[in-house]
């Protein structure tokens, strides 16, 4: 199975936020005012982070764009009480709204503030992804769905539960099912998160991290990378490749 | 030691009074809270930074207050002291009160409050992980207890003697894995610390036997029951060692967060914006109950240990907020430097009318429950024998009572 990760260039970001954008289109992640803004009642599913060191001349910014680090060992999924967020086969770790009660716990608990709490409803009732839920017996790609299925159809919710990124599963399971059907296809090259797909400088890569193959393999095989507060040991795989 | 148990009659003006006022302010919690639900959180104070409000605050605090109360009626029912045991019903009574009302906290803080029974599918749909799943089994296993507790008190069965123990040790679970709730959280500097579910413990004694004797005292006095001062002097010179206790296991966390070069929770919680929390913490909490009850006149002199006792409850209720605030308000340091706008920014709390008026009415619901409690069950020691004035002893029922529960 597949160990999806992804290797952000912050050599080659620019801080544009199209991944924010685009992230926010694709999961109808609700739109804030300015007064949410101020009160952090909305909502990002990712978000860009600047980092200044040092003072005016010589200060360091680094522009950090943060989507979910699907931990290894996620801190998120030890607390939850419900088993509402769980890590699947393939590493990802989403958030079933169905099971979700909503008490929070887990925004406590994610070091890298990923998680939202949602304040109010999507406002686009309409928008909501059609995709047919896959076969429960099915075995798509080495994914079995099972008991996993999550959240489907994807991306409805209600108010008041914790939301966050999915590193976009939905598109990935579709690719795999037409994968599947014998579609040309390959997950990280023609299928990737929205993200990824946004990034107008192609700072972003997606892919499997087992793939020695794979772009985000060779990436971190030839050059040094950074992982997000690794004192926390979580073993994120969203990865980071230095300037 | 023979004591008799009698209900106040509850016809007088005050109570009836007190009663009502206790159940309008129950209805506006009930309304807020209707409007919260229909509306969302965005009502609330919280917010995606300080996530956790007013509600859990309250839920730690009513947790502890409720194993401290177990803890005082211990006294009587496991160590046989029997001069302790006018207050014995009323701490079991508190007891259960308070847990319940820490449950209904916990229950209107969830986002989808329909799904808490999510909570206690142990071990098939819960996370066993999780502290609060975990604490699910605590928590339920508490409320059940207790109950059969206060029925056997009421009775004055025999069966107190095999449950008293059973519970006080069940209320230590129940606030350990309460405290293991932040403190196992490394995420937050200010709470993460192993000392945690110690110190919780330690803080649910003290301030639950300064509740129970302010509340026992209050009760007896306004519904001019027989008033043994010298329990209370005695049950405060108990209450030194549990806030000196607290005060030692406080410092050497605070200590041994402190020393290493990596302190900027320490220095958060002690200087930064929240820091007026932490100190009231101590101050209330510790300082002044210490000063009075350790003065040689005034911890002879009833009102000044009841005035310590009420003191060291609003203390204690900082000590909790000054976890949940500080705790989750603190930046998190995603990456080193100095994070611009709102992703490096301290989170901030508003109190925000609806959140304010639920947590007033799950007070009120406690004060409506104790008092109601006081009238149907035979709680108080009997009035001293020789009258049967009750029509006017049990008159003004404890204005104050619920003023000390606040």
């Amino acid at each position: 199975m597949a160990n999806w990760g992804m290797v952000i260039d912050l050599d080659k970001c620019v801080g544009c936020q199209a991944c924010s954008l685009a992230c926010k289109a694709e999961n109808n992640v609700p739109h804030g005012t300015p007064y949410e803004h101020d009160r952090h009642h909305d909502m990002y599913w990712h978000k860009v982070i600047a980092a200044h060191e040092g003072e005016y001349p010589a200060v360091n910014t680094q522009i950090i764009p943060m989507p979910c680090m699907h931990c290894s060992s996620p801190p998120c999924v030890n607390v939850c009480p419900s088993k509402a967020t769980f890590k699947r086969g393939d590493g990802i770790v989403v958030q079933n709204f169905r099971r979700c009660l909503g008490c929070r716990y887990c925004i406590v608990a994610c070091p890298y503030g990923a998680r939202n709490f949602n304040f109010k409803d999507q406002q686009d009732e309409e928008y909501q992804r059609p995709d047919l839920p896959p076969d429960l017996a099915a075995e798509v790609g080495g994914l079995k769905y099972g008991a996993e299925i999550g959240p489907w159809p994807y991306p409805h919710r209600t108010r008041g539960v914790v939301e966050k990124c999915t590193y976009c599963f939905h598109r990935i399971d579709e690719a795999l099912l037409r994968i599947e059907n014998g579609a040309d296809i390959k997950i990280g090259v023609d299928v990737v998160p929205a993200c990824v797909e946004a990034c107008p400088t192609e700072a972003r890569f997606f892919g499997d991290l087992d793939d020695p193959e794979s772009t985000v393999s060779r990436l971190l095989a030839s050059r040094t990378y950074i992982k997000l507060r690794e004192d926390m040991l979580t073993n994120p795989k969203t990865i980071y490749l230095p300037r | 030691m023979q004591l008799d148990f009698a209900a106040i009659k509850g016809d007088s003006r005050n109570y009836k009074i007190l009663v009502g006022v206790l159940a309008a302010v129950v209805i506006a919690g009930l309304a807020a809270y209707g409007v919260a639900y229909m509306y969302g959180f965005r009502l609330w104070g919280v917010n995606n930074y300080v996530t956790w409000g007013q509600l859990i605050t309250v839920d730690f605090f009513f947790i502890g207050l409720s194993a401290g109360s177990l803890v005082v009626s211990s006294l009587v029912y496991v160590f046989g002291q029997e001069r302790y045991k006018p207050i014995g019903r009323i701490a079991v009574l508190m007891g259960l009160l308070l847990m319940i009302s820490a449950m209904l906290t916990v229950l209107t803080d969830l986002g989808r409050p329909e799904k808490f029974w999510r909570l206690f599918m142990y071990f098939y749909l819960s996370n066993m992980k999780s502290m609060f799943g975990i604490n699910g089994i605590f928590y339920a296993g508490y409320i059940l207890l207790l109950g059969t507790y206060l029925v056997a008190a009421l009775s004055g069965s025999k069966l107190t003697k095999f449950i008293a123990p059973v519970a006080v040790l069940w209320a230590m679970l129940v606030h350990m894995g309460t405290g293991a709730i932040v403190g196992f959280i490394e995420t937050r500097h200010v709470m993460y610390s192993p000392l945690k579910p110690i110190e919780f413990i330690s803080a649910a004694f003290a301030s639950g036997l300064a509740l129970v004797m302010l509340l026992s005292y209050l009760t007896l006095k306004f519904s001019k029951r027989p008033l043994d001062k010298d329990m209370f002097v005695s049950l405060g010179k108990f209450l030194v060692v549990l806030i000196l206790v607290l005060m030692v296991l406080v410092a050497v966390d605070k200590l041994t967060h402190f020393y290493p070069p990596k302190r900027e929770a320490v220095m958060f919680l002690i200087s930064g914006p929240w820091a007026w929390i932490f100190w009231l913490q101590v101050v209330l909490g510790y300082f002044i109950p210490l000063a009075i009850l350790c003065n040689p006149w005034l911890r002879k002199k009833v009102n000044w240990v009841i005035a310590a006792c009420a003191i060291c409850v609003v203390g204690i209720f900082f000590e909790r907020a000054a976890i949940i605030f500080p705790g989750l308000s603190q930046p998190l340091e995603y990456y080193p430097g100095e994070i611009a706008g709102i992703w490096g920014a301290r989170g901030g709390f508003l109190i925000m009318p609806a959140e304010t008026l639920q947590t007033l009415g799950i007070v009120a619901v406690l004060g409506l429950v104790f008092v109601l409690g006081l009238k149907y069950m035979d709680l108080l020691p009997a009035p001293a024998a020789a009258e049967h004035a009750e029509g006017e002893a049990s008159e003004q029922a404890t204005p104050a009572a619920e003023g000390g529960q606040a």
